[in-house]
């Protein structure tokens, strides 16, 4: 009789599961081709026509151990990529645009960058929530704890951070270039000069501040880490 | 013959059904759905274990290593709560498929 574990191992070989996720696939694939081969023997079948009945139920082998891994794999990347970055960065998304409506609706007044021209204001003008920045250090700090805490790593940890950021930032380098480009009746020395203070004001501040939360955090939870090392050691 | 992509759409019902009757391995598995359906619905090793560790990372179904009388080893699977759930409107949206299918003249007089 044919030694189907050596045999679905070597088949299997590089099966990227955990070593003993994959010794289980492995044992449980020959016992099953054993029972069936056994079965074969059982009608009449010569020993070697019925290794090669069992052998013929699988046509590619590489094609298997894909499906395999997916079928074992994928359902764990997709709940940790929503747990460890989704929820995190359309939590904070949410959180960041929701108080910017309150503060624009009922907050104080926004600070306006600009160039004065006697009494009146001269574009480019970025319009600064003040008390909207003071708050993105507490969303960014818990999109980095969320994210953090479903073990995300430090691409996730960051893009969760910096989430709400990420649609404006979308905005000024790909559709304003593109704006411009496109539309001549667009007066261009305004428009550059708006790229970057628009930038600034709605992406590098909210991003910095958004960030300082997140490093709060991961510095907290690195000397946690550190912590419990030498507790153990 | 049924065709291949029914077979595809029928096997997560048949193995709910087949584990409605009690835990089995997957060659037991694959025997019973063939003997049952009188070889319209087989099961090869490369078609049978990744659907079952499918069905397993959706928690239809669970699956737990058992040993026999004689001292195999075998993989038992048996359906979840999760699995229960779903055979109801699995069974629920097939009926309502061949009674759509019955009502074409063309389909019931082929």
């Amino acid at each position: 009789m044919p030694d189907w574990q050596a045999l679905v191992r070597s088949q299997l070989d590089g099966l990227a599961l955990q070593p003993h996720e994959r010794a289980e696939v492995i044992e449980e694939l020959a016992a099953h081709l054993e029972e069936t081969f056994e079965g074969a023997r059982r009608q009449g079948f010569a020993e070697q026509d019925a290794a090669q009945r069992r052998l013929s139920e699988v046509k590619d082998w590489r094609a298997l151990r894909r499906r395999i891994q997916t079928a074992r794999t994928m359902e764990n990347i997709m709940t940790n990529r929503v747990k460890q970055f989704w929820l995190p960065s359309l939590l904070t998304l949410l959180l960041s645009m929701g108080l910017l409506a309150l503060i624009q609706i009922f907050g104080p007044h926004p600070w306006m960058v600009a160039r004065h021209s006697g009494w009146s204001l001269v574009a480019p003008v970025a319009v600064v929530y003040i008390p909207w920045l003071l708050s993105l250090p507490l969303i960014g700090a818990m999109g980095a704890y969320l994210s953090n805490r479903a073990g995300g790593s430090q691409r996730a940890v960051f893009s969760s951070t910096v989430f709400p950021v990420l649609p404006y930032l979308v905005f000024f380098l790909v559709a304003l270039p593109v704006i411009a480009i496109l539309n001549d009746r667009v007066a261009h020395n305004i428009m550059f000069a708006s790229l970057f203070i628009g930038l600034f004001a709605c992406v590098l501040a909210p991003g910095a501040a958004l960030l300082a939360g997140g490093f709060l955090i991961q510095l907290f939870h690195a000397r946690r880490l550190t912590s419990r090392r030498v507790v153990s050691s | 013959m049924i065709g291949a992509g029914i077979k595809r759409g029928t096997a997560e019902l048949a193995v709910l059904s087949i584990l409605e009757e009690g835990p089995l391995h997957g060659y037991e598995m694959a025997r019973r759905i063939e003997e049952q359906t009188k070889g319209a619905l087989r099961f090869t090793l490369a078609a049978l274990y990744p659907m079952l560790y499918r069905m397993e990372q959706r928690r239809w179904i669970r699956g737990s290593w058992e040993t026999s009388d004689n001292g195999r080893r075998r993989r038992c699977y048996r359906l979840t709560p999760a699995g229960r759930e779903k055979l109801s409107p699995l069974r629920q949206e097939w009926s309502e498929l061949f009674q759509a299918l019955r009502r074409l003249k063309k389909v019931a007089h082929a």
